[in-house]
């Protein structure tokens, strides 16, 4: 995580702003599209004005990555007509992750929007997600469609997904697969983005101190019944969730999982030789034969090395622990 | 807040709205009572209730109170490790927010200071708290870190202690560590006292303890331990660890060459457990390796006890 990054100090003053003071504005939207993407003029179009009939000023940032000639065309078109629009072309197939991470670095706003390269949510409800992360002085608003129109299979997915995840973590976040959040400046500064981590944003965010509220906005009727997972992205999708309970588990208390982890282990081999131990004194028997001895020395054996891999870990974050704030402040004391 | 006896008093909240006035009120006439420079730092670990609202409201009234708000709940640890980095005072004292801490012992943990501690522990000799969930898994714990570590405290898990700030500042919180302050400021090289003081039922909200804590305790001690007793040469400690797995081994080994001859499907099994112990003995060492690396390429050490400079502000 960006946990090395962490500072006391809030973070209104996180990152001196280069930029010239004549170019700021108030929400920066980033756009990842790949392959399969809506009309990008469109997503634009109905972006914009929504956020011009509510006064925001904005930038759009288009970050393609194994995008269609098209996708570049319609985004070029775009930035010759207006002049706060920027297109970031990905050498290679980085992900979503990584694109994020590039744009958020290129974005000027004091709020930044991602949306997804088709259009998930009703537009109208963007500038409601925004007042609201302004009120609520929290850092992270993440949209929740509902109600949700979707094919039976998509919603059984997606219901596995989302029981896995809170499974795993603990997160009740109830729609991780729509791309549309508004975050502050800091929240984007502050999150470290690689993998398939995207798709957990609210808990990456939260994770690293932020604080997230989940809101329920009306799905578009484009985004109804639209397939979005293929059978192939499950091993993925696992995978990821382990990364994250991984995350979760581990980068605070690593003995708090290894130690339970390792302890057990050596509970049950020492059960496991106890009994032959006994065996042997009693005279019912040679025990050297009998291949129980070897499943209870080699749970000893894991056990002893599980813990130690905690301990070690222990021994990583006490020498880090300084740079590493477990804490984030909403306003600095008077 | 420069002098060098000014106080900073650090109380963290969460959701202890009705607490906050009587709180303020008990404080204040202590510290007014004893002639210092004085703040109160309330950090308010992600309160849902009006506790930050009541706090800004008595800092409009009376400077000497000042609010910390964390962005949302990150446990006790983190509000009072916050609390140490923001205060200002010379001496800092930290108390619970629950009120179950007398304000009026404050006097007696700073007469500890001025005998020459650095860090004093309050020690609830009558605890007014439910036995079989608090004060036996309490006790145990106390006397096994006793057992465990050089420190002599009887109640670690009081939060009313008072620090020298220059101490406390750079002492590791982390975690759920707050319950080891005193043994992580006796790792910084601090000196460690102890003074009776008072405790009181709980008279509003409810407590945000319970039993099922005592595991992870259990574990964080052994984590403890280990940064006490090994953090500085782990190599040393580890290759000791790992000695009892070599010492098996060489036995199995030895039953094994010694029946080998009479029992030939024994040795199978033989033979492989003295590879498994084998295997253990060096994996533990290998662990040494890596934990000296980490330890000698750190900015913190553990045990650098030189660090602690008497004295200083």
């Amino acid at each position: 995580m960006s946990a090395g990054h962490r500072s006391p100090t809030p973070e209104s003053s996180a990152r001196p702003r280069t930029a010239d003071p004549g170019s700021s504005v108030d929400v920066s939207v980033v756009v990842f599209a790949s392959e399969a993407h809506d009309d990008l003029r469109d997503l634009y179009r109905q972006h914009a004005t929504v956020l011009d009939l509510h006064g925001f000023s904005h930038e759009f940032i288009f970050v393609l990555s194994g995008a269609s000639r098209d996708a570049i065309e319609a985004v070029k078109e775009l930035r010759t007509a207006f002049l706060a629009v920027t297109l970031i072309t990905l050498a290679g197939p980085f992900g979503e992750a990584a694109a994020l991470s590039v744009a958020f670095r290129a974005a000027k706003g004091s709020i930044i929007v991602t949306l997804p390269d088709h259009i998930q949510i009703d537009c109208s409800e963007l500038p409601g997600m925004i007042e609201l992360l302004l009120r609520e002085g929290c850092d992270v608003v993440v949209a929740h469609r509902h109600p949700r129109r979707d094919s039976a299979l998509n919603r059984m997915q997606s219901t596995i997904f989302h029981w896995l995840t809170r499974l795993l973590t603990g997160a009740t976040y109830r729609d991780l697969g729509c791309g549309v959040r508004v975050l502050r400046r800091q929240a984007a500064d502050g999150i470290n983005l690689y993998g398939g981590l995207h798709r957990f944003f609210p808990l990456v965010a939260h994770l690293a101190g932020f604080r997230v509220v989940e809101t329920p906005v009306r799905q578009s009727e484009s985004d109804a019944g639209r397939r979005r997972y293929g059978p192939g992205v499950y091993l993925k999708r696992v995978l990821d969730i382990l990364t994250l309970f991984f995350l979760f588990r581990f980068t605070k208390t690593p003995l708090h999982f290894f130690g339970s982890l390792g302890l057990t282990t050596i509970a049950a081999g020492a059960v496991i030789t106890g009994y032959l131990g006994v065996y042997r004194l009693l005279h019912f028997g040679p025990i050297a034969d009998r291949p129980l001895l070897i499943l209870g020395i080699f749970l000893i054996a894991l056990g002893a090395q599980l813990f130690s891999i905690g301990l070690l870990g222990e021994l990583i974050i006490f020498t880090h622990a300084r740079d590493d704030k477990d804490y984030r402040l909403q306003d600095l004391p008077e | 807040m420069s002098q060098a006896r000014s106080l900073s008093i650090v109380v963290p909240v969460y959701n202890e709205a009705e607490n906050i006035q009587p709180m303020y009120e008990e404080i204040r006439v202590t510290c007014q009572a004893l002639a210092r420079d004085w703040e109160l730092l309330f950090v308010d670990d992600g309160s849902a209730d009006r506790t930050a609202a009541l706090v800004r409201e008595l800092a409009r009234r009376d400077p000497h109170v000042r609010l910390v708000r964390l962005k949302r709940n990150y446990g006790q640890t983190a509000a009072m490790a916050a609390g140490f980095d923001l205060c200002r005072g010379a001496i800092v004292v930290s108390l619970d927010g629950d009120l179950q801490n007398d304000p009026a012992d404050i006097p007696r943990l700073l007469a500890g200071l001025d005998e020459g501690y650095d860090v004093v522990c309050g020690w609830r000799r009558r605890r007014q708290d439910p036995f079989w969930s608090r004060r036996l898994p309490s006790r145990i714990a106390n006397w096994l870190v006793e057992r465990l570590t050089d420190v002599h405290v009887h109640d670690l898990g009081c939060s009313l202690k008072a620090y020298r700030a220059s101490v406390i500042k750079d002492v590791a919180l982390y975690g759920q560590l707050h319950r080891f302050i005193p043994v992580m400021s006796w790792l910084q090289g601090a000196r460690v006292g102890e003074v009776e003081v008072n405790h009181r039922p709980r008279r509003f909200g409810r407590s945000k303890y319970g039993l099922r804590r005592a595991w992870r305790v259990l574990l964080d001690m052994i984590t403890v331990k280990m940064l006490t007793a090994f953090a500085s040469r782990p190599v040393a400690w580890f290759a000791l660890l790992s000695l009892p797995s070599f010492v098996c081994a060489l036995i199995a080994a030895a039953t094994m060459a010694s029946s080998a001859d009479r029992h030939p499907h024994t040795s199978l099994v033989i033979s492989s457990v003295a590879l498994l112990f084998s295997m253990v003995g060096t994996h533990l060492l290998a662990i040494g390796v890596l934990s000296e690396l980490f330890v000698g390429t750190a900015h913190r050490r553990p045990r650098d006890r030189h660090v602690h400079i008497e004295g200083s502000p």
